[in-house]
């Protein structure tokens, strides 16, 4: 029984579900199935003997309606890759170990007469050609088949890659030392002296031995390179505890459909992403948002699937499933950001493009000149296959890929999502950050600042005006409203708060309700004014507040001024830290906001940023960018990316901060998860990590292969007798790949410095 | 289990290393002549003919490789029109095959990837200019959807880049 997930589209019905539900079930072999109108989402179980997806959504289009399979994020296909992999490793080190044990023996025999010297203790047999032949065979046949096949495959698309090199190179090698000893035998039974040429079947066999471990260990390394998106994809839960017919059930997560109610206890991970109906917890989202504080979650608040519980229980209603959730979303965007290409690959790419067939046309051309030169036929031999086999196109290829996966992923682990690796790229060279003021510098709510009262603290007295205060307030649907009940509870006031009479709202001046037979009257100074009551007490207080950006509320009790309330979107405790730590990187920081000056240069002031753009209408946002980059300067603009999404675009670097709506996602190059202003600071220094590994890569690949190449053709022979054994080049070409790789690894222990 | 993989990798580090001394050492040996003996490689004097005839197949050689993997196109073949959506299926197996498709501007492309290859190299498609990628499966098929806007020349690659196809947007 296999069960799968389909996205339907074209239903506008309960009623259709039902059509949809009865044709699918009409299919023969198909055991269950359940359509989901609200999710638009149909879960069927069918036994892959007889039917499979293909004929289920032919059923669902004949009924009218269109039927895609989604493609789910799950560990299990993790699991299947990595059980892939395996296998491939395991069937190279067994290849390794036959090759190693060959090109032992083999070397073995060739010792006394490469070196001279009399070894009388390696027995003769092992230096017979024909025992050579017989013991590279194996190694040639077997071992180095991969090569030969796909050699092959390639040729036959009109390809070439490293393959070929390695099919040419070691195919030569044993050709030749077919051919001699063929010869030479020839030249025994005719009864002729036999010994004129040496054999190199040693090198065939070591070649092919080093290149597949080499290969071995770039796999083994390769696969850490993604491990990242690996680990995120394994941080999804298994099973959810659902509520169905009143009952908690354990479900399988694909059985989880929107609109559920999901149960979670202490320790556990959330299934997916939803809204807390009942309870309240603390939740670690480091695994997904890269904020190490846990996050305190209570009835209406969002919860994202794949974060854990920590201390209480809470049910909540999931509201995105399968591939919507957020968790997904990030992976997806991880995957296709490792799928983009950096600017600085194009030029490896031209040259990759041309590598192997030039480097072909190298070595027959080393042949040729070798022979007409010396005409020494064995000599011509080796240096070609030294070329072939040094040739490393795979390093040039693996250099900007492998970093940019290991980058990307190490963005993801710190919150930071980058959406391709143009942005990575370009983030490195930015010269100016400009930030928005409103929720991405501030809270993006108001907060109560200051408070004072007439009377001062005596008998606590300021929070029992505070509570009076707070219990009229909360009648109030005015934002500001919300930020003084939050403070009262905050400052310890007894809740709940006090029944309120006679309530009453005066637009754009202030509120008044009666409470425990009090008058109590909150507003603005204007209002206190109309109202006859004196505000001389406090103020010098309101004017020095209303000079740093607050807005001011007085508290009246039975028109007598008692208490006075400063209210400013504060900025975020980490907002301060960021800004000084962009500076630092020699970095311009300008703000850039709607509010009015004197506003906005009071939070400027206090953030430390010096340029300030105020009274900029959402519109002009863009055009203040504009003129920007028309200084010459590189900028990225931080925002929230809903309102800012033209400025976001405009920017050469647009950074989206604090959530993971698609919105946002859409219009920004880097999106960070937290709302914490450290991530840009990470997300460059990432990118400097970054382009610097990739530089590294790069600089050795091509260096690898342009000194590499004329080496091996033998260059530095009339000069200084230096020649290239090819077994050398195949040790050589084995490590350059594998240096690469193990290089580009190094990014993993990249560690956010603010 | 953590620890073994650790040893393990230490003993393979370990014999790479090893393997490269030894072969550098063999290597370095057999071609420096040893005391007394000759210089490995002796000139041979060879007839002009023959030199002559080994360089013009050389040279032929060179321009056939050259032309068979360089200049030869393959044959391109157009996605098929379902549902709106061009869509195509491509065959993973030591290349692609087809490896030159041809879709049509401003219409979402779909390619399904049936990859039987189990070499590592090709588990990962990469459409850079439409930032896609996907991991493919093995034995299985894997969609990779896209809208192509701008008509060109676009490639598909292997992780490596060694692997190569060319979708043609018309």
């Amino acid at each position: 029984m296999e069960t799968r997930h389909l996205r339907l589209q074209g239903m506008s019905c309960a009623a259709c579900a039902n059509t949809i539900e009865q044709s699918i079930q009409g299919v023969p072999g198909v055991s269950q199935c359940n359509v989901n109108f609200a999710a638009g989402q149909a879960r069927v179980q069918y036994d892959p003997q007889r039917t499979d997806l293909k004929l289920i959504q032919e059923a669902v289009s004949q009924a009218g309606y269109t039927a895609q399979a989604i493609q789910e994020v799950s560990a299990e296909q993790g699991d299947v890759e990595k059980a892939a992999r395996e296998a491939e490793q395991r069937e190279l080190m067994q290849k390794v170990i036959v090759g190693a044990v060959v090109s032992g023996l083999l070397i073995l025999g060739m010792l006394p007469s490469m070196t001279g010297l009399v070894l009388s203790w390696i027995p003769a047999w092992l230096h017979n050609s024909w025992v050579q032949l017989a013991l590279t065979t194996p190694v040639q046949v077997w071992c180095g088949q991969v090569f030969f096949v796909k050699g092959w495959k390639a040729f036959k698309h009109h390809a070439a890659d490293m393959n070929t090199l390695v099919a040419l190179g070691t195919g030569a090698a044993f050709l030749y030392s077919l051919a001699v000893t063929l010869y030479s035998g020839i030249l025994g039974l005719l009864g002729r002296p036999a010994d004129v040429y040496d054999v190199y079947y040693e090198s065939a066999a070591v070649i092919i031995t080093l290149i597949l471990l080499g290969r071995l260990l770039e796999n083994r390394a390769r696969g850490r390179t993604s491990e990242a998106i690996r680990q995120l994809m394994g941080l999804q839960a298994k099973t959810a505890r659902v509520i169905r017919a009143g009952e908690e059930i354990d479900a399988p997560l694909e059985d989880v459909m929107v609109g559920d109610v999901v149960v979670v206890r202490p320790g556990e991970k959330i299934p997916v992403d939803g809204d807390v109906v009942d309870g309240a917890s603390t939740v670690d989202e480091s695994m997904v948002t890269g904020e190490s504080m846990p996050v305190k979650k209570q009835v209406g608040d969002e919860v994202i699937g794949a974060t854990l519980n920590k201390t209480g229980s809470f049910k909540f209603r999931a509201s995105r499933i399968g591939k919507d959730t957020m968790l997904a979303q990030i992976v997806k965007l991880v995957q296709d950001a490792q799928g983009s290409k950096a600017p600085i690959q194009k030029l490896a790419d031209q040259v990759t493009g041309w590598f192997v067939p030039v480097v072909i046309a190298i070595a027959i051309a080393t042949f040729v000149i070798w022979f007409n030169i010396r005409g020494n036929l064995t000599l011509a031999m080796l240096t070609t296959v030294g070329v072939l086999i040094i040739a490393c196109p795979c390093a040039l290829g693996l250099a900007t890929p492998t970093s940019i996966m290991v980058g990307t992923g190490k963005g993801a682990e710190n919150g930071i999502l980058i959406k391709g690796a143009e942005s990575l790229e370009l983030a490195h060279k930015l010269q100016t950050i400009v930030l928005d003021k409103t929720g991405t510098l501030t809270e993006g709510k108001p907060t109560v600042n200051h408070y004072a009262t007439v009377r001062g603290t005596a008998h606590s007295n300021e929070i029992k005006l505070l509570r009076l205060a707070a219990a009229v307030e909360r009648k109030s649907e005015h934002p500001l409203a919300e930020a003084v009940v939050q403070y009262a509870q905050a400052q310890g006031a007894d809740f709940p708060l006090p029944e309120v009479e006679n309530f009453e709202a005066a637009a754009g001046m202030g509120v008044q309700g009666t409470v425990s037979d009090r008058r109590v009257q909150i507003g603005t100074q204007r209002w206190m004014d109309t109202l006859g009551i004196d505000t001389t007490a406090l103020q010098s207080q309101r004017e020095a507040w209303e000079a740093a950006a607050n807005s001011t509320a007085w508290i009246a009790v039975d028109g007598q001024i008692e208490g006075l309330l400063g209210i400013a979107d504060a900025l975020k405790p980490s907002s301060i830290e960021a800004v000084k730590a962009l500076q630092k990187m020699n970095l311009e920081v300008v703000m850039l906001t709607g509010d009015n000056r004197q506003t906005a240069d009071a939070i400027a002031r206090e953030a430390g940023i010096k340029r300030v753009f105020a009274e900029v209408r959402p519109a002009q946002k863009s055009a203040q960018l504009k003129y920007l980059q028309l200084e010459g300067k590189t900028v990225a603009m931080v925002g929230d990316g809903i309102n800012d999404s033209p400025a976001l675009a405009q920017a050469d670097v647009g950074i989206a901060i604090g959530t993971g709506t698609d919105v946002a996602i859409a219009a920004s190059d880097i999106t960070l998860i937290s709302g914490d202003l450290r991530g840009i600071v990470t997300a460059i220094q990432l990118s400097q990590a970054t382009m610097r590994n990739i530089r590294q890569n790069l600089f050795f690949a091509f260096i690898y292969n342009v000194a590499g190449i004329p080496i091996a053709a033998g260059i530095l022979y009339p000069f200084l007798g230096w020649l290239l054994n090819p077994m050398i080049a195949g040790a050589a070409m084995a490590f350059s790949s594998v240096s690469v790789v193990t290089n580009a690894l190094r990014l993993r222990d990249f560690r956010p410095r603010v | 289990m953590l620890t073994s993989r650790k040893v393990l990798n230490y003993v393979l580090n370990l014999g790479f290393l090893l393997s490269i001394a030894v072969s550098a050492a063999a290597g370095a040996q057999a071609l420096e002549p040893a005391q007394g003996q000759p210089r490995p490689f002796p000139p041979i004097e060879r007839p002009l003919l023959l030199k002559l005839g080994v360089t013009l197949g050389g040279l032929g050689l060179i321009g056939l490789e050259l032309w068979w993997f360089q200049f030869r196109k393959t044959e391109a073949k157009p996605a098929k029109l379902r549902e709106g959506i061009q869509e195509i299926g491509v065959t993973v197996d030591g290349g692609y095959e087809p490896n030159r498709i041809v879709v049509q501007a401003g219409q979402p492309v779909r390619l399904n990837f049936f990859r039987k290859d189990p070499s590592s190299c090709l588990e990962k498609v990469l459409l850079p200019d439409f930032h896609r990628s996907a991991d493919l499966l093995l034995n299985g098929t894997t969609s990779v959807e896209f809208t192509p806007q701008q008509p060109g020349t676009y490639s598909f690659h292997c992780g490596m880049n060694m692997v190569r196809g060319v979708l043609v947007v018309q």
